[in-house]
């Protein structure tokens, strides 16, 4: 199929759809609020629902209801969106329910601003809420990718069945990149009847699935949270995912980056390249699991003398880059909040070597 | 063939068509050559790559620019200043108002008919056929009458505004021009001109063109990119020689 030009937002609803996933609900949310207007439009043309929740509390609970009778079901917000949401999550990674989550992150805390931010980093990665649970986060650089991921985002909620995030700024949704969409990414959903209320008669079967969260047991409650251990470490070994950008040859520093923000230092390498400086980076892709084989192993390279995590926030992933360098090579952090985005000008004199 | 608008000029379109990237180009082109030109943002649906973005461009072209306060720039509030109507009332030689996408955005546009209804407008409705939506004359049409219904008024002509941003080839921009030439034909309006980075356009055969092309000079890009300045200092004939035979 051939290329058109869409606006990340945009492309982030049609993925869904191209998926296979025809169910969405929603509240509408600066900067995000173009998927709700997108798919208001699309979802009928399809045959498939979108809904607008009364708030986001109300929306994380259609897509459990959803997600448990075994359909495709996803939603997308905006940090404050998706803080209230984060109960609602908590219940679907408890009831071990695949669904998908797009975060399009402002500036915060609180209602901070409507210009791009990776503020939600911790959030997304160690605890978006309460228990004792992870999300799969995917981090997309280009509104291509967000594509690529929110299609691979649902067969991997379903592998794991647990819910999947992708976690974009701001720039993600806003700009408008030409993309195209490969079906062959389509993957149909495979274990669904094995424990999702769809039906009896629908599967053929005489056996109840019943979907909950509650295991008032204490020995119960302990080997489902062993199990959901067993399931995030299963992720680590078989879906860390990253990109490794001018690390053949030697250089002497290693950006850790991600999202548009690692764009800029892309540029900001190539730019020090001009100059004879080599800088290496690796871009994480998914942020949970993280990397940090790569990121150490390329920390480790002999001509590399310091790291640098580079975020549009105040060092979040910052705390992952130095689990992974263990002490090996000095970190250092460099980003901004409120929606500046750090220039590649500004990268240079930060990585630039003394 | 050249660009000789003048007059009030409303830019309007569906989401995304490239409105904002083509007002703030036309206000430079027509500055250059000599024109008086002033430009609202009238955007009240969009966050981000606004008009706005690009006021130290305008203003230091000599372009009258009307925009929210510095203070507001960054708010998701639909902001329409009251300066709004007296640019209307006494118009430039050229006066530009951008508006935001599809019908939401130019629902603003019946908010103001008290100050347009006595002066002659031009309304032109940019079409990217590269967008969804847009991609079939019947498309662009619906689009149209959407757009008509929330404006409380015509529009008058069409702005092909073919592209796949830096993906975009020479072939891309004669399909746009023929795509956009058949839908101005058919439903009778004009087509008032045709857009092209000014990377492509040495190679563009001015000849294969039944209308003025729009040389654009990306304003709004990404903070990975540069945003290229406009060649104020080249001389008018060749640097904004436009097409035809």
């Amino acid at each position: 199929m051939s290329k058109i030009l869409m606006k990340g937002n945009e492309a982030i609803g049609e993925a869904a759809i191209r998926a296979g996933c025809l169910n969405y609900f929603a509240y509408p949310i600066t900067p995000q609020s173009e998927v709700a207007e997108y798919l208001s439009r699309r979802m009928p043309e399809v045959g498939g629902v979108f809904l607008q929740g009364e708030s986001e509390v109300a929306v994380s609970y259609m897509i459990f209801g959803a997600a448990a009778c075994g359909e495709r079901v996803f939603t997308t917000s905006s940090s404050p969106g998706i803080s209230l949401m984060s109960e609602g999550i908590s219940y679907i990674a408890g009831a071990q329910c695949p669904a998908v989550f797009v975060n399009i992150m402002r500036g915060g805390p609180g209602l901070g601003g409507i210009l791009p931010s990776q503020a939600d980093y911790l959030q997304a990665t160690k605890g978006i809420g309460h228990g004792d649970f992870r999300m799969l986060v995917l981090a997309p650089a280009s509104v291509q990718e967000a594509v690529e991921m929110v299609m691979m985002a649902f067969p991997l909620a379903e592998k794991y069945r647990n819910p999947v995030m992708i976690l974009g700024d701001g720039l993600i949704g806003q700009m408008m990149e030409p993309v195209e969409f490969h079906d062959d990414l389509k993957v149909a959903p495979s274990n669904k009847d094995d424990w999702a209320t769809n039906g009896m008669d629908t599967r053929g079967s005489d056996r109840r699935n019943l979907v909950k969260s509650l295991y008032l047991d204490p020995e119960e409650l302990n080997a489902h949270n062993l199990h959901l251990k067993a399931k995030y470490e299963q992720m680590a070994r078989e879906d860390v995912r990253y990109e490794a950008y001018n690390t053949d040859g030697d250089y002497e520093a290693l950006i850790v980056s991600y999202g548009t923000m690692s764009r800029v230092c892309r540029t900001a390498i190539d730019m020090l390249k001009q100059e004879g400086v080599e800088v290496g980076m690796i871009r994480p892709q998914t942020v949970f699991p993280y990397p940090e084989t790569a990121v150490r192993e390329a920390a480790e390279k002999k001509s590399c003398k310091k790291v640098f995590a580079i975020e549009m926030n105040m060092g979040q992933m910052l705390e992952d880059v130095q689990r992974a360098v263990c002490g090996l090579r000095p970190v250092e952090w460099f980003g901004k909040c409120g929606g500046e985005v750090p220039t590649p000008e500004e990268v240079i004199d930060v990585v630039r070597p003394a | 063939m050249d660009i000789t608008l003048e007059g009030i000029v409303i830019i309007v379109g569906d989401f995304g068509s490239g409105k904002t990237e083509v007002a703030i180009n036309l206000a430079v082109y027509r500055r250059q050559a000599g024109c008086d030109v002033r430009i609202a943002d009238l955007d009240l649906v969009n966050p981000y790559f606004r008009t706005r973005e690009a006021r130290r461009q305008l203003t230091g072209c000599g372009i009258g620019v009307a925009i929210p306060p510095e203070k507001y720039l960054q708010a998701d509030l639909p902001i329409l200043i009251p300066e709004i109507g007296g640019l209307i009332r006494q118009p430039a030689q050229l006066t530009i108002l951008d508006v935001g996408g599809g019908e939401a955005g130019a629902t603003v546009l019946a908010a103001l008919y008290d100050a347009l209804r006595h002066h002659e407008v031009t309304m032109l409705q940019v079409i990217n056929p590269f967008r969804p939506y847009t991609s079939t004359v019947e498309g662009c049409r619906k689009v149209q009458r959407r757009i008509e219904a929330a404006a409380k008024a015509p529009i008058t002509g069409f702005i092909g505004n073919a592209n796949l941003m830096e993906e975009t080839t020479v072939e891309d921009i004669y399909s746009g021009h023929d795509f956009v030439r058949r839908l101005a034909d058919e439903s009778g309006l004009s087509l008032a001109f045709i857009t092209a980075d000014v990377r492509l356009r040495p190679r563009i055969d001015a000849g294969r063109l039944s209308c003025p092309l729009l040389p654009i000079t990306r304003q709004l890009v990404p903070p990975w990119k540069k945003a290229a300045a406009f060649g104020a200092s080249a001389p008018r004939g060749a640097r904004l020689q436009t097409g035809g035979v």
